[in-house]
Order: C-alpha cells, then structure tokens, then sequence
C-alpha cells in the first residue's frame, strides 16, 4: 500500500521545483531575519531558486538587486568549483539582505526599502549597479564581505526584541527566546557574561565564535544574524530552532535504530565537509550542540571552540567523551579530531552512551580514550562498526576524512551506501522523525527548562572588558 | 543549548512532556508546513518502547516510568528510500534488531551511565612560542637525582605523562616547583574552585574530601566526608594540567610540616606544545629535504608530519635488513647511524641528525639495499608505505606532478 509519504516523496521527484517552494514558505520561518518584514516567503522562493538553479534565472529575480549578494555563500555547500573554493577565508555577509535585518520596518516591503540601514552595510561601498548582474554580485560580495562583517557591529540591541525564557544554559552565560519587536519573529539570543568568558579565558575562543559563525552558510548550520554588546554581556542573535537538541531526542530514545543514526550522521558529515572546505575546524560535536528544526533536519549550533585551522591547533577544548586521544595527550591536532568525534557520535546515537564513558570520571575516560579500545555491542550492524573503527582510531593515517579521499572516503563508507548525498544537501530527504511542535513557530515545547536569570541584561555602567570583544 | 552544567538524567526527560503525549502524526491535517508522514508507514519503536520495569532499564533512567510518561518516540520509515523502492517498507535497511531493541540489547549499557548533558571544557588558547612572542623557557628548580627518580616514579603511570618522551618528560620534572606546606589542616586546594595546578607529595600525609554539593560549605564538617589518604609519591589535581576545571575534591594536610611538588597548567601545555611544535617543525624541514617528496605541498608535509612515528634504537642495533621488503620511510631525528652492504667491508654510507633513509620503499616493497645499524642511540620518524599512499595517495602521482625524474637512489637516502 502506497503510504502517503511515499506518494508525497513521488510527487517531490516529479515536481521538485513546486514542492520545495512549499517546503521553503514553511522553513522561512525559520530562516528569516529578525527585522523582517512579515510578508518574506516570496523572496524565498526567489532565492531558492537561484540556489537550485543556476543563475540564468537571475534575470526573473532582479527587483531584488541584492539578492545576488546571498549567492556566493548559500551556492557554497553545493557547489566545488574553484572559483567558489577560492572564496575560502572570506566572509559570508553576516547579514544577509534576502533575509531582511531584525530592525526592518515591519510594514516595509520590498527589502530595498525595509531597512536602507542594514542593506546599506551589506552594499557598503560597493557599486551597487553591479549587484544588477549574477557575475557582479558574485565578485562584489566576495569582495566586500570583510567590510559587512565589520558594519553590522551594533545593529542590534535589546530593545529590538522582548526576551523569553531560557532554552539551555553554559558556563558562561545562557541562550534566551526571544521575539522581534520588529517582525514579530522568533530568534534565539545567546547572552555571555563579559567577566565570565574573561575569567574562563575564552576571549579568543568567543571571537572566533563570532568570526566564524559569521562566515558560514549551510543548510546544516545554525544562523547568526548579528551580535552586540552592553556593559556586562555579548549578545549573538541566532535562529530559533524549534526542534529542541537532538540529545534530547536521543536520551529518549535511548538509542536510535539505525537508519535514524544514519541520518543524523550523514547531514553532520556535510556540515563536516563544508566546515572543513572553509578550514574551520569545528571540535564541540555532541548531541547537545545538534539541533532539530521543524521538519526534523540538523542544525549545528555553538561555535564556541570553531576556530580556523588550516593545519595544526593546540588548544586543549571540547567534550571529555568526545576528544581524540591527540588532544588528550597535547600533541597539537588538526581537523581530523572532528571526524573522531563524529565517530563518538554515530557510536552515541547507535548505543546510547559513549565508548569510553566511565564511571563518571574524566581521568578514567582519558586513560580508555588513549588505550584506545572500543567495544562495540552486539546488535551493531557490521558495516556500522567498520566504519566506527576508522573513525574511532588513534592513527591518523587510518582515520578517515584525514585520508587522501577526505571526506569522501567517510561519504562513500558501505554505511552510508543508501545515502543519496546531494539530495540530502537539499534537504530532499524526509527526517525520520518530526518534533512535535504545535504552536508555531515560537514553540519552545522542545527545550527543556531551565532555573531563569535573575541579573537584568541591557544595564548601563562601566565596561571593563568591551575592548576585548572589538567585533561584538 | 550547549554547554548545560545539568547533571540530573531527569532533565533530559522532560523535553516537551505535553507534545510529547501526542504522536507527531496526528498534526498532519492541522498543518501542511510540517513534513507529512503517513500514519501508515512503518514505525519503529526504540528501546524505551520497552517496558520501563527491565531491570537496567529503571536503573539508568532513575525514577522509571521513562517510556510511559513521555511516550515512544516513533521513528519514521527510514529517511534513505528512494521513490523507487518504496514498496520495500525497508526491510533491508530494517534489520529486526534494530526495530525493537530489547533489555537483552542493553547489555552493555554502562551502570550509573550520566544522562545529563555534558559540559565542554577548554584550557587557556596558547599558540606555540616560536610562533608568537618568542624566548619563553620553562622553569627550571634543581632536585636531586634521588627527587628527580622519586618524582619520575610517582608520575610516570598517571596517562599525562606516560606519553612523554624523555625530553619532555625531563622538562617538565625540572619545572616542578617545591612547595612547602608548614602546618596541619592547610587546604592545599578546594572542592568547587578553579583548579590550576597539579600537586605530587614529597613528605607528609594529604586527606581527600568531598562534599556532596560540589564545593565547601563553610562550619565543620564543611569539607564533607573523606574519600581517601595521600602519602608520599602520589599525587593529585592532574585534571588541572589538561583544562579549567572546578577541583572535584578537597585536599588538606595532616602533617604539621610537609612538602609537595607543583605543576601548573599553562606551564605544562607550553612545556608540551613547544616540543611538540619544535618537533614538527623539524620534521617538516627533514621533510623537504627529501628529492622523492619534493613536490609535496606544505599541507600534505603537514600531514605526513602528524602521521609520522617517533621510535627508538640502542646504539648497535639494526634499523632496517638488506634483502627484507622495504615498507616504511625514515627520517633520523636524533643520533647517528651506519650503511653497510653484504659483500662490503666497513660503512657505505654514513647518517647523522636530519638525514632520511629507506625512502624507496614508499614507491614498492623491493627489498633493502642496504642494512642500517644505529651508532649511537638513534631516534628515527617511520613513515609505513601504506600509510602514506592512505594519507596522500600513491606516491607515484606525488612524483608525476613534480615530473620528478633524477634517480631516487643517487640522492639522499641509500637503503
């Protein structure tokens, strides 16, 4: 019997363009700026078909002159050609002008004229006319993508939202639900406490935060929309994503079967790919830094530890589950730890705990990470283990995505045989679970709760720590 | 999101507990934004679908009624049928195992497994000295020889320093610092406060307390209930030389007078990452110098230089045979060492510090043609054949695109 999601999958093959229009109006809520103007759907569509397809439907789209700017970056994940590698290093606008900034006049419609502030700042002072071209946006937001970054300094401020209540918490600050006053939107806000990341010796790590989650755009990837500061905290306006963190979903579960892991790992690994592609080394990855959106795809949050890395790093950071034994051991790494740690998390999804967990002692998991021995259950399919096993290895020239083949070696595995990988870029690919979220885009229903702050954010008074976040 | 310092399992268990009452697939007519699933597309039940009541079940899930408060989470189909084979249902991908993990499937399960959500940890960013502001030394506090081999006794199965070559290992024992502790009841370090120094006993008895809430509580039985007695030769706080972590316990001393060695962190991490910087550097330098790799890019040097194996050689004893398949690469880090060939008398060739050998066999196995015999205690890099064709693929390409054409064998290496 033809199961309707079966039939809905059918029609997607059959009209691929129609359906992911629809799917986009639903996720643009999701993917809109917090100033917004409400009605955005239809630049979406705009968008998305530039990203589909390849710029010979420019032409269609030009009443927005700057959507052409938001090209570069979206094109990257999909998209090796060396003109697009050679951007590496550069900027993505962190404000993206297809999605209008959260300070838009609501009612302002079309972008161009929603916030002439922000679009101001992406444009800056390039030639404007040339956006008018799909060569010219290209070249012009490469270009200019040092400067945007630089220009949306103190866009937003607190006043722009009204803050609800916390969705997780960390050591030096927490993450807040907030609403536009602008659009009406919901974003979440991460809140660091200055003299905290100061105390905890995270300044550089915390701007490179900044600096790289400004810099990346993908499907998989959590948005940052913009940043401020005031007297006491850093303030990072991301996405709202509805799903709640997949560890959630996972300590439900208790373990997922299978194809679900696989899921989840194969959207991780092209996050992976694409990270890597930009030499971001990314060394957080665990299940509460994954986040679900509504339709049930990952988005990689927390960039606290993402830091560019074209060869070799020496930081000792991460999560004591999750770190390679050459980070155990201090003997400087490279990107390779993350594919590592992705090994520790497919092993988590498959199982339900880590390798080397135990007893709840740090100085134990360090002795089994650097021992090194894995036991795999039972009930593990052997295509999973092997490539747990080259993942999970303590020899990098065994460790796949370190290896000649790089990340194709770990997409190619017979795990992943099923996985059709460009589809999956696409968000093409049905999740195999949908959270619950019933009351519409600011439903919170999936986070857990939290004890909330009881220091009042936005306090005037002297800033003694401001010049060390110079790019907040 | 991240970052949560929540230890209870509980927490994990209260996601959307008033969604969570409804299965996902009753919305669909509610809301055609969401991703439709069909009611009637296989589900798949998850461990907790099991009854609560399994034995571990209860246990790492602390309180039960894990799987009956918040409801199964149901997984649909699997996500990688094409429209193709839809009428599979995933038997393939589906093997029963996975579909209904039982309580025989949690075997395995760690007890007492924390459910809660970890906490990252992180060190001070440092960046190697040669890189940055140079002319850091480590510091050096004489000891005797008999302090020195106590020392080296007491450290050298805790797994921050069993790594350790002998350099690094004599740098950081010469930078231990003394620290004289002169009376009873002094808190060498507190429960729940930032801990940034390791601590080895040289004379005296330590206590370790801890206090159920995490950190000391102010009266007299503050400090909490004690876990365990140091002596001389051990030690403790060595999670303080990886990261920033509050102090999981509370050491006091019970002697009127005694003495500990300590070690902070950043001194440690520099101590470690500037060998190894140094080391690395080395390797690149030795690396370029070798005709065969020309052509690498410094990223793939970087590569083979993360990969390569420091091993040690007595003085006497023989590297690599004549006649054996060749399989390995090697660079001669420290020390000196001989050429010799069957039929010839003496040394055909000589190796000292930088010098490579046996890089012919990184094209093909052909056997040795030459044996290599350490003079001295040697230190070599090895580098396996299979290891670099893994890394950086054939190395017949590498000297392809280099259009390297001199003979191997007159350059460099001889073996």
């Amino acid at each position: 019997m033809p199961s309707l999601g079966g039939l809905l999958k059918k029609r997607r093959t059959k009209d691929s363009q129609t359906l992911s229009k629809e799917l986009e109006a639903g996720s643009a809520q999701t993917q809109t700026s917090p100033n917004a103007a409400e009605d955005h759907h239809h630049h979406h569509h705009l968008l998305h078909h530039h990203h589909h397809h390849q710029p010979a439907t420019n032409s269609g789209t030009t009443t927005n002159p700057t959507i052409h700017l938001h090209q570069p970056a979206t094109n990257q994940p999909n998209q090796s050609s060396g003109a697009e590698k050679s951007s590496e290093g550069q900027a993505a606008p962190m404000q993206s002008v297809t999605h209008a900034s959260p300070t838009a006049h609501p009612a302002g419609l079309p972008q161009s004229n929603a916030n002439a502030a922000s679009i101001q700042n992406i444009i800056h002072s390039s030639q404007p006319a040339a956006m008018q071209s799909g060569a010219g946006g290209h070249a012009q937001a490469q270009h200019s993508s040092r400067n945007d970054s630089r220009t949306t300094k103190g866009k937003y401020s607190l006043e722009d939202f009204t803050l609800q209540r916390t969705l997780g918490t960390g050591s030096f600050g927490r993450v807040h639900l907030v609403q536009s006053k602008h659009n009406h939107r919901f974003y979440a806000i991460k809140v660091l406490k200055k003299a905290q990341v100061v105390k905890m010796k995270q300044i550089e790590h915390t701007n490179d935060e900044r600096r790289m989650l400004n810099r990346v755009r993908h499907p998989f990837l959590i948005t940052l929309w913009g940043t401020w500061q005031d007297s006491r905290n850093l303030y990072m306006v991301m996405d709202f994503v509805e799903g709640g963190e997949l560890f959630s979903l996972l300590r439900k579960s208790q373990r997922f079967p299978n194809p679900v892991a696989k899921f989840y790992a194969a959207e991780v690994t092209l996050a992976l790919e694409y990270l890597h592609q930009q030499q971001i080394i990314y060394r957080d990855l665990k299940p509460e830094n994954l986040l679900l959106d509504r339709h049930g795809h990952l988005k990689i949050t927390d960039f606290g530890f993402a830091k560019e890395v074209p060869d070799i790093t020496w930081t000792l950071c991460g999560t004591p589950d999750y770190l390679a034994p050459e980070v155990v051991s201090s003997k400087g790494y490279n990107k390779s730890v993350d594919w590592w740690s992705l090994g520790i998390l497919i092993f988590e999804m498959l199982c339900g705990f880590t390798p080397f967990w135990d007893s709840g002692s740090p100085v134990k998991i360090y002795e089994n990470i650097l021992r090194g021995r894995v036991k795999y259950p039972p009930y593990l399919h052997p295509d999973a283990v092997d490539l747990l096993s080259q993942l999970i290895t303590a020899d990098l020239t065994k460790r796949l995505g370190n290896l000649h083949g790089g990340s194709d070696d770990v997409k190619n595995h017979p795990w992943f045989a099923e996985v059709t990988w460009d589809r999956l870029a696409r968000k093409d690919i049905d999740a195999p679970y949908v959270p619950p979220i019933r009351g519409g885009q600011g439903d919170a229903s999936q986070y857990d709760r939290y004890p909330e702050e009881t220091e009042q954010y936005g306090m005037s008074g002297e800033d003694q720590h401001g010049h060390l976040f110079p790019d907040f | 999101m991240a970052e949560s310092t929540f230890p209870s399992a509980n927490k994990a268990l209260r996601v959307g507990t008033k969604d969570d009452k409804t299965a996902p697939f009753q919305k669909i007519s509610e809301d055609d934004e969401y991703e439709v699933t069909s009611p009637t597309d296989p589900t798949f039940r998850t461990a907790n679908a099991a009854p609560a009541s399994s034995s571990t079940g209860t246990h790492f899930f602390g309180g039960g009624g894990f799987g009956e408060s918040s409801g199964p989470i149901r997984f649909n189909r699997s996500p990688f049928d094409d429209g193709s084979r839809e009428e599979d249902e995933g038997a393939d991908d589906f093997p029963p195992e996975d579909i209904r993990p039982t309580g025989a499937a949690n075997q395995g399960f760690p007890n007492n497994y924390a459910l809660g959500r970890r906490t990252s940890v992180s060190a001070e960013s440092l960046n190697p000295t040669s890189a940055g502001s140079d002319s850091w030394t480590p510091p050096h506090h004489a000891k005797s020889e008999e302090q020195l081999a106590r020392l080296k006794t007491a450290v050298s199965s805790n797994f921050l320093f069993s790594h350790l070559d002998d350099d690094q290992f004599k740098t950081v024992l010469d930078a231990l610092v003394e620290k004289p502790i002169p009376a009873k009841g002094i808190k060498v370090i507190c429960q729940g406060d930032a801990g940034d120094y390791f601590y080895i006993v040289e004379n005296g008895t330590f206590d370790v307390l801890i206090h159920p809430s995490g950190c000391v509580q102010p009266g007299a039985e503050g400090m909490g209930n004690k876990v365990n007695t140091i002596g001389p030769g051990g030690s403790f706080g060595e999670l303080a030389l990886m990261y920033n972590a509050p102090r999981a316990a509370t050491v006091v001393s019970m002697d009127p007078k005694s003495t500990l060695w300590a070690l902070d962190r950043i001194t440690f991490r520099r101590i470690l990452m500037d060998s190894a910087f140094q080391r690395r550097r080395m390797y690149e330098a030795f690396l370029e110098e070798v005709p065969l790799l020309s052509s690498l890019k410094s990223y793939e040097r970087a590569k083979i230089a993360d990969a390569l194996d420091a091993i040690k050689y007595p003085a006497g004893s023989t590297i690599i045979s004549e006649g054996d398949p060749g399989d390995a690469f090697y660079l001669l880090e420290s020390g000196e060492a001989d050429a010799f060939k069957k039929d010839v008398e003496g040394p055909v060739k000589f190796y000292k510090r930088g010098d490579y050998f046996g890089e012919l066999a990184l094209l093909d196995d052909k056997p040795r043609a030459a044996s290599i015999v350490a003079k001295t205690d040697v230190k070599v890099a090895k580098l396996g054949r299979d290891g670099f064709k893994r890394l950086l693929g054939p190395v017949e390409n590498i000297m392809r695109r280099a259009e390297y054409e001199s003979k191997p064998t007159s350059s460099g290496g001889e073996a």
